[in-house]
């Protein structure tokens, strides 16, 4: 009663402060719901997909070791199974991976086949290489395809303007791994102007020298490339679909018959206006993104999670699969978040309404 | 405006369509007459392009232009049972959050917006994994299954807007029941808008299947375009010189995509009017 009566008479930016807030915690309640969720529905796919992973992985040990008999067979086995928990019951076994995921900093458990490495070692081996792919090639996507769109909207009524509409309609279209294959096809092999896969030159190490730099740069050019081409055509269209909306407004009209300079119109009154559901845009991308940039990986045979979740599914490394599964959903859960917080204090409109 | 990009798309879809079906009866009839083109060790592999073969040989000794046109019709079929999975399963749950009130739209909202930043990728190679052999409606349903979420999302507000008109109000007033509401006030003017969608959920399927064959199925997967690129990828056909065989599927994908697409923004300028006097009023 007395807190309704106080917000009554609150001024303004202190209610707007407090729904700021609401938001922030509603959308962070949201998130950490959509976390376990996601995390659940993931772990019971693992574990009722059919085939014991047991058996598989019994399969690779006499493969490696020989022929095992049986009762040597059975005793690997058990004591794989009490490793790995498996004799547990299903929801005890739930409860430890959960325990474990989110309390121990994200211990997906050891890996089957790489035994006794752990699983979150091998991620964080593979990360680097998928997270700058992504950083990078999403930034530069984002702001070229901004900077394009806007400028595309701006002039949509020149000649120019409606062929590279055109030009981006087709890049946006065609997918992400057609334009790897592409470039991989003939700007690696047949104008051999940029190396075709490979992290770095074969005969390097890794080193801080720049002859080993130069080249693991050469290398990220055409994935990224890749990545920035088709994502970036689309980051224009959006953009130049949403300039030339806000231009029809009639706070844009208004502001001419002002006499504002056209620059100023353009920075202050339409961009800024097209900015926000562009940034929404982002914010749902970077799932989809991600399953580009595995494709890509394993196109460009770059050692990033991708790669490694196709090199566990060859040996059939369930718990190195569920936990890049388990750490791709994380790490695009916490992105789209991340955005989302940062709406509030670009759009004042999405504070209040909350 | 809008018609003209329709119709383009239209006549696009045909045109593949035509060479799909025809496409088989007539390689194998008129250019292979008496053979099996595409069984297994017919011919020498790896041959170069030649009047006898148009794009040449693949490695499994099979002709290339005879494999790609039989590639196409699983590629569109699983594009399309998977479409039509996803937008029926993302149409009715839409329709349930849009109409419903309260809690459960707020508990819909939330599992579509769950799955809808979910990376699907790495869950769909690791079914991969475990289905040991793969046919057409077995991957198309899963397809089916990760994608309607997005058809949810973008289903739900407009039966929100519609469920808000005074006809609907009438309707109701006038005693029709809820699924009466639904089936003859509702779903009838937004059918347009479906198949809006659908044309999206199809390419979407598309371009996840050509990408899981690409990098995941390998051998085991199934006769359709990505397959073939995937496999010609790996086989270095482009080393050989074969570029029709790589060539040829990828730009039949993209020209599906583009016959897709059109219908898409003809359809999208329909449904968005402003759009229309915007660029007319500038």
């Amino acid at each position: 009663m007395l807190t309704e009566e106080r917000q009554g008479i609150e001024a303004p930016e202190v209610a707007a402060r407090r729904e700021t807030v609401r938001y922030l915690w509603r959308r962070f309640g949201i998130y950490l719901f959509t976390l376990w969720a996601a995390f659940t529905v993931a772990f019971f796919v693992f574990r009722m997909v059919p085939g014991d992973p047991m058996t598989i992985l019994l399969g690779q040990l006499s493969r490696a070791e020989g022929q095992l008999n049986p009762e040597e067979a059975e005793v690997v086995i058990a004591r794989y199974r009490e490793i790995f928990g498996l004799d547990e019951p299903l929801y005890k076994q739930y409860v430890v991976y959960l325990g474990n995921t989110f309390l121990r900093g994200l211990d997906f458990g050891p890996s089957f086949v790489a035994y006794p490495t752990p699983t979150r070692d091998l991620i964080v081996q593979r990360l680097p290489w998928t997270v700058g792919i992504f950083t990078t090639s999403v930034l530069i996507a984002w702001l070229a395809g901004t900077g394009l769109g806007a400028l595309m909207g701006w002039l949509h009524r020149r000649r120019m303007t409606g062929l590279a509409v055109a030009l981006s309609t087709l890049m946006q279209i065609t997918p992400v791994y057609l334009v790897a294959l592409g470039l991989i096809i003939y700007v690696g092999y047949v104008l051999r102007w940029l190396p075709p896969g490979g992290p770095y030159a074969a005969h390097l190490q890794p080193a801080w020298s720049w002859e080993f730099i130069s080249s693991l740069l050469l290398h990220a050019v055409l994935p990224m490339l890749s990545v920035i081409l088709t994502l970036g055509a689309g980051f224009t269209l959006g953009m130049r679909a949403l300039m030339v909306s806000v231009l029809g407004e009639d706070y844009l009209t208004f502001a001419k018959a002002k006499g504002i300079s056209p620059l100023t119109i353009l920075r202050d009154y339409a961009f800024r206006n097209a900015l926000i559901p562009q940034i929404t845009g982002l914010a749902i991308i970077l799932g989809a993104t991600l399953n580009g940039i595995f494709i890509v990986e394993v196109l460009f045979q770059l050692p990033g999670l991708g790669t490694l979740f196709v090199q566990a599914m060859g040996l059939r490394d369930f718990n190195t699969m569920q936990g890049v599964v388990l750490f791709s959903i994380f790490a695009v859960l916490t992105l789209t978040l991340i955005v989302d917080l940062a709406l509030p204090l670009l759009d004042p409109r999405i504070r209040n309404t909350g | 405006m809008k018609n003209t990009r329709i119709l383009i798309g239209a006549i696009i879809l045909a045109a593949v369509l035509a060479v799909a079906l025809g496409g088989p009866v007539v390689v194998e009839n008129v250019l292979f007459p008496d053979e099996s083109p595409t069984s297994r060790g017919s011919y020498r592999p790896y041959q170069l392009a030649s009047s006898e073969h148009p794009i040449g040989t693949d490695g499994d000794g099979r002709d290339g232009l005879a494999v790609f046109v039989a590639s196409i019709t699983p590629s569109l079929a699983i594009g399309l049972i998977a479409g039509l999975v996803s937008t029926g399963l993302g149409v009715a749950l839409g329709f349930i959050a849009g109409y419903a009130e309260g809690r459960l739209d707020t508990l819909l909202r939330i599992l579509i917006d769950m799955i809808l930043v979910i990376p699907t990728l790495p869950l769909l190679l690791m079914l991969a994994v475990y289905i040991e052999r793969w046919d057409l409606y077995k991957l198309a349903l899963i397809l089916g299954l990760f994608g309607w979420a997005f058809v949810a999302r973008v289903i739900r507000p407009q039966v929100q807007s519609l469920r808000e008109r005074s006809y609907v109000d009438l309707a109701r007033l006038s005693g029709e029941s809820t699924p009466e509401i639904i089936f003859l006030e509702l779903l009838p003017p937004l059918l347009p808008y479906i198949v809006y969608v659908l044309s999206l959920a199809v390419v979407g399927a598309m371009l996840a299947e050509a990408g899981l064959q690409i990098i995941g199925l390998g051998a085991g997967g199934l006769p359709t375009l990505g397959f073939m690129i995937a496999k010609g990828f790996r086989e270095g056909v482009i080393g050989v010189g074969l570029l029709g065989q790589m060539f040829l599927p990828a730009g039949a994908l993209i020209v599906v995509f583009l016959g897709l697409n059109l219908i898409n923004t003809g359809l999208d300028q329909i449904f968005n009017p402003r759009l229309q006097t915007t660029i007319e009023g500038e």
